[in-house]
């Protein structure tokens, strides 16, 4: 197999956040020093030089660049400063690009002013879909009283819009959530057989035993879960700092779009209920992350925080905000104020959709199908491998 | 020979325990004293000190020695030390003869009996022989002043302003129209790009204007004959003969590049996008990169190593070639910020002063350095089909990605190999210089000799030698000079006598020995009939005499009756220790 040389890539590749190409001559101190290296599992510099080469189709079978979860260990032995694990980072980039067939990922890696107007029409739409359709009641902020829960002093918050009960309200809110979500899942379950058409089937070195797509399979859930790659790198305090935000972004995301009816309640729960004590669990998880990686990426001490894309600012930004504006609603709701509570869970809502369909299917989201997808392709190339006897070809050779 | 006049002197030395650990050093003076002609016999601690030396002289004035034979080391190292000792006691330092027993006795063997046995007999045959040797005079060669250049190179240049700077004569002869050489058809140096031209234009001239250079171009060797000191060459020049009369020869006839069209692969010659690296130097000196049908290349391709380091070709490095590229994919850059510039190495080499920052500073000037396997199959280029969007294409294994690859290419530079002019061989005839198999002149010492060969009086610099870059060739040119002005100075060399020499008499004329001369040190008589050594080129290597059915050839040192008895005494010490 013969692969053509486009020279452009690297160009193209510096849009998606990569500072230098020529820096790499392949000296392999990244590949002692990677974790993940195994017998002749070259992390991350074979990557780097299909990169540096303009090798496009190697590029994309290439399942490498989601094993990688940047524990910085090869940037800090590189003596270039050539930066793998930021290249690896934008390899990620590169390849959701590569996955998405509708061709909006790339714009929103590629231009600001695409990302940042696409938010902005979102959050213009549900606001002016919640003025026009769902507008509150009008005598929300002369007569607030009306609004409270006798008992436990708490705003009513599916009872503000006029002529919609509370159980047609969350409906409502439901089916829109249920929306949002099919589409997301849509594209993210198309881009998904994408990326097993480049790395799988595209790919000629590899037939893949088919069995293997059944033993393998627990791959999948168990990666999703734990990330076992992330705790490979040196820095524990990595993992856990990302299975907080992970768990947590997974308990709201369960509650809010599979389980509203039960959690959007007009009763306020005594603080140690279970669900109440999951959700500060989560908000403490996202909230832990958000702070830190803030922190990180002014302080640019550690490697993975040296180079921020704009896009990562923008994603902390609108999660910043999003955790923000959630904790706000709960202390206004308990704190017996229906007008500021109306209208920042509309701001709530218009910042958190085109978060998530920017970044679950298009952005940095996708990763949490794409890493343990990797992991599972990747398995499935090893069981082809053992299959040959021989183990010692790369995993996206 | 009146065996009762000779009083010879025998010396074993301890060098330290060097030898004696191994060696009964005593023993074998005690039993050696002995033998006939033997006066005394010593050992000593260190021979080649001073107390050891005195300890020689000493003895030669009282006991009137006239022969001295000494155990120790090789005679590479101590037998000048050992032969001016005798001249300082008033001897003719050929009646001495030297055993080593320490690198060929006490270093290679682990039995103190055995080696001793073998010691005695070693020293036993260096008795026998000075039994016979003859005293010789030294022969000195007055210096012509004069120095014929050969070469009109930066090399052959240097050398000869070198020279003339110093007030000597110099014949500077160049077989082309200019001089300048292939330093004069570059665009720009390496590292630091300075125009070739601008330095070498000033040394042309300097050299066409020096009252004491007189420059033939055009002008080609026709014969040399002569020898340190007082060399003669006829040289042709626009069909007339000019005869030349100087002291030593400074070789500089420089480099040929290689011809590319052999290496099939990369389709030299075939595919006019295919140039080698001094038409590129044209192209950059005419300042318009520009393939053939006069477009500006979207990307370019340098080849390495063509021809180079290559078993099929030259298994040498040609030392300039990957700086050369470095230099391209800069100038190509600072020309046309977007064409694309593609360098495939097989390994790179930027050593030399300034040369590994120039590629530092390349690597990061989005130049795509790709590695090919110079061992395996080598980059194919071909024509590229219409909707390719280019004029070849290229095709190989790329090493440091494991890949096959296609590289998109507009103009493909072949980085051509440094071979010896094609003049290198007559010239090296015509001088008296060795080549090595390529065709590089070989110098008298690897280390320690760069610039002087065998032949006395003949000098080697620039690349003739060897594949170089213009600071080592303008190096090497200024220390030949230098090592010419020192014999001019002193005004005369002392050479070898332990030369051959013809005995007319029993000489048939069959000039067996004629032909196996390395030094082209043997004529031929015609009108006698007889061969003739000329003793200021023989080296006394013996090849003639070993050579010359009849035993007309005797060589100096090396008589046969010097060698048998040698041998004789070898044999006889080792049935008398048998016996015992």
């Amino acid at each position: 197999m013969t692969y053509r040389i486009d020279p452009n890539l690297k160009t193209d590749l510096k849009k998606y956040g990569a500072k230098d190409w020529n820096e790499c001559f392949h000296c392999g101190n990244c590949t002692a020093i990677c974790p993940l290296t195994e017998n002749n599992f070259l992390f991350p510099r074979k990557s780097i030089r299909q990169a540096q080469m303009g090798l496009k189709q190697k590029l994309s079978a290439n399942l490498d660049p989601w094993l990688c979860y940047f524990c910085g260990e090869c940037s800090t032995t590189c003596p270039r400063n050539a930066n793998p694990g930021e290249i690896m980072m934008t390899l990620r980039r590169y390849l959701t690009s590569v996955y998405d067939w509708t061709g909006l990922s790339k714009r929103f890696y590629t231009s600001k002013v695409w990302e940042i107007s696409f938010i902005v029409v979102f959050f213009v739409l549900i606001v002016a879909a919640f003025g026009i359709f769902l507008p509150p009641a009008a005598d929300i902020f002369s007569n607030p009283s009306n609004y409270i829960d006798p008992n436990s002093g708490g705003v009513l918050i599916n009872s503000l819009v006029p002529g919609l009960s509370n159980i047609q309200f969350v409906k409502v809110i439901e089916t829109g959530d249920l929306i949002m979500a099919a589409i997301v899942a849509t594209l993210l379950i198309s881009n998904i057989l994408r990326m097993f058409y480049f790395t799988i089937i595209k790919d000629k070195s590899v037939r893949v035993p088919f069995y293997a797509y059944f033993t393998e399979a627990w791959q999948l859930i168990f990666n999703f879960v734990s990330q076992p790659k992330f705790s490979k790198c040196d820095k524990k305090s990595y993992w856990l700092g990302h299975f907080l935000l992970m768990s947590g972004y997974t308990i709201m995301f369960i509650v809010i779009v599979g389980l509203l009816p039960r959690f959007q309640i007009e009763e306020v729960k005594p603080w140690y209920n279970w669900q109440r004590i999951l959700g500060y669990y989560a908000t403490f998880g996202l909230l832990f992350f958000i702070v830190y990686s803030i922190i990180g990426r002014i302080r640019k001490k550690e490697i993975k925080f040296k180079f921020s894309h704009e896009t990562d600012w923008l994603f902390l930004i609108m999660l910043g905000l999003t955790t923000i504006t959630g904790i706000l609603i709960h202390f206004f709701r308990i704190g017996g104020l229906p007008g500021a509570t109306y209208i920042l869970y509309v701001i709530h809502l218009a910042v958190l959709v085109p978060m998530i369909i920017i970044e679950v299917p298009f952005s940095k989201w996708s990763h949490l199908a794409y890493r343990p997808f990797a992991v599972y392709f990747s398995k499935l190339k090893k069981a082809w491998y053992k299959k040959q006897n021989h183990l010692e070809v790369s995993v996206a050779a | 020979m009146i065996m009762n006049d000779i009083r010879i002197g025998v010396y074993v030395c301890w060098c330290g325990t060097n030898i004696a650990k191994m060696v009964d050093v005593e023993k074998i003076s005690e039993e050696l004293a002995t033998l006939p002609n033997v006066v005394i016999a010593k050992n000593y601690k260190y021979m080649c000190s001073d107390p050891g030396q005195d300890l020689i002289i000493q003895d030669i004035k009282e006991h009137k020695l006239n022969r001295v034979v000494v155990a120790a080391c090789s005679p590479r190292i101590h037998e000048l030390t050992f032969r001016k000792a005798l001249e300082h006691a008033g001897l003719n330092p050929y009646m001495f003869e030297m055993a080593n027993i320490r690198e060929q006795v006490s270093w290679v063997h682990t039995d103190r009996t055995e080696a001793t046995k073998k010691a005695k007999s070693l020293v036993a045959a260096a008795i026998n022989r000075v039994n016979y040797h003859e005293a010789l005079d030294k022969r000195k060669v007055e210096i012509d002043p004069s120095t014929l250049v050969i070469g009109g190179g930066i090399s052959g240049m240097t050398a000869a302003l070198e020279l003339a700077g110093a007030g000597k004569d110099v014949f500077l002869i160049e077989k082309s129209k200019e001089l300048g050489g292939y330093a004069a058809r570059l665009d720009l140096t390496f590292p630091y790009f300075y125009s070739a031209s601008q330095m070498i234009r000033p040394v042309i001239n300097k050299v066409l204007h020096h009252e004491h250079i007189k420059v033939f171009t055009e002008a080609e060797i026709e014969e040399i004959f002569g020898y340190i000191g007082s060399y003669q060459a006829k040289i042709r020049q626009n069909g007339s003969s000019i005869e030349l009369k100087f002291g030593n020869i400074i070789v500089a006839t420089g480099l040929k590049p290689f011809n590319p069209s052999v290496i099939n692969e990369y389709g030299y010659g075939r595919l006019p996008d295919v140039i080698t690296s001094l038409e590129f130097e044209e192209m950059l000196k005419s300042g318009r990169i520009l393939t053939k049908e006069g477009k500006i290349p979207g990307s370019v391709a340098i080849i390495h190593c063509v021809g180079s380091r290559n078993k099929n070709y030259h298994d040498y490095c040609s030392r300039t070639c990957c700086n050369t590229a470095l230099k391209y994919a800069n100038q190509i850059k600072s020309a046309l910020p977007e064409t694309h510039v593609y360098q495939l190495y097989a390994d790179m080499r930027a050593f030399g002063k300034g040369c590994e920052e120039l590629y530092a500073k390349t690597s990061r000037k989005n130049v795509i350095f790709m590695m090919f396997d110079q061992r395996g199959k080598l980059p194919e280029v071909r024509k590229a089909g219409e909707n390719d969007g280019c004029n070849l294409l290229i095709n190989f294994h790329e090493l440091l990605s494991s890949s096959d690859v296609e590289v998109p290419v507009d103009l493909v530079v072949l980085m051509t190999a440094m071979e010896a002019h094609e003049n290198a061989r007559d010239i090296a005839r015509a001088a008296g210089i060795s080549m090595c198999g390529n065709e590089f002149y070989i110098e008298k010492h690897p280390k320690l000799d760069p610039v002087a060969t065998t032949t006395d009086g003949v000098y080697i610099v620039g690349t003739c030698q060897s594949p170089k870059d213009i600071p080592d060739s303008v190096s090497q040119a200024k220390a030949a000079a230098a090592r010419i002005l020192a014999t001019i100075s002193k005004g005369e060399v002392e050479v070898e006598v332990t030369t051959a020499a013809v005995n007319e008499d029993i000489c048939c004329g069959c000039q067996t020995c004629v032909k196996v001369c390395p030094y082209s040190a043997i004529s031929y008589i015609e009108e006698r009939n007889v061969s003739h050594v000329n003793e200021i080129l023989c080296k006394g290597c013996g090849t003639c005499g070993s050579a010359c059915p009849s035993g007309a050839i005797r060589c100096r040192h090396f008589t046969d009756r010097q060698i048998l008895s040698q041998i004789e005494g070898l044999m006889e010490m080792i049935l008398l220790e048998e016996e015992n």
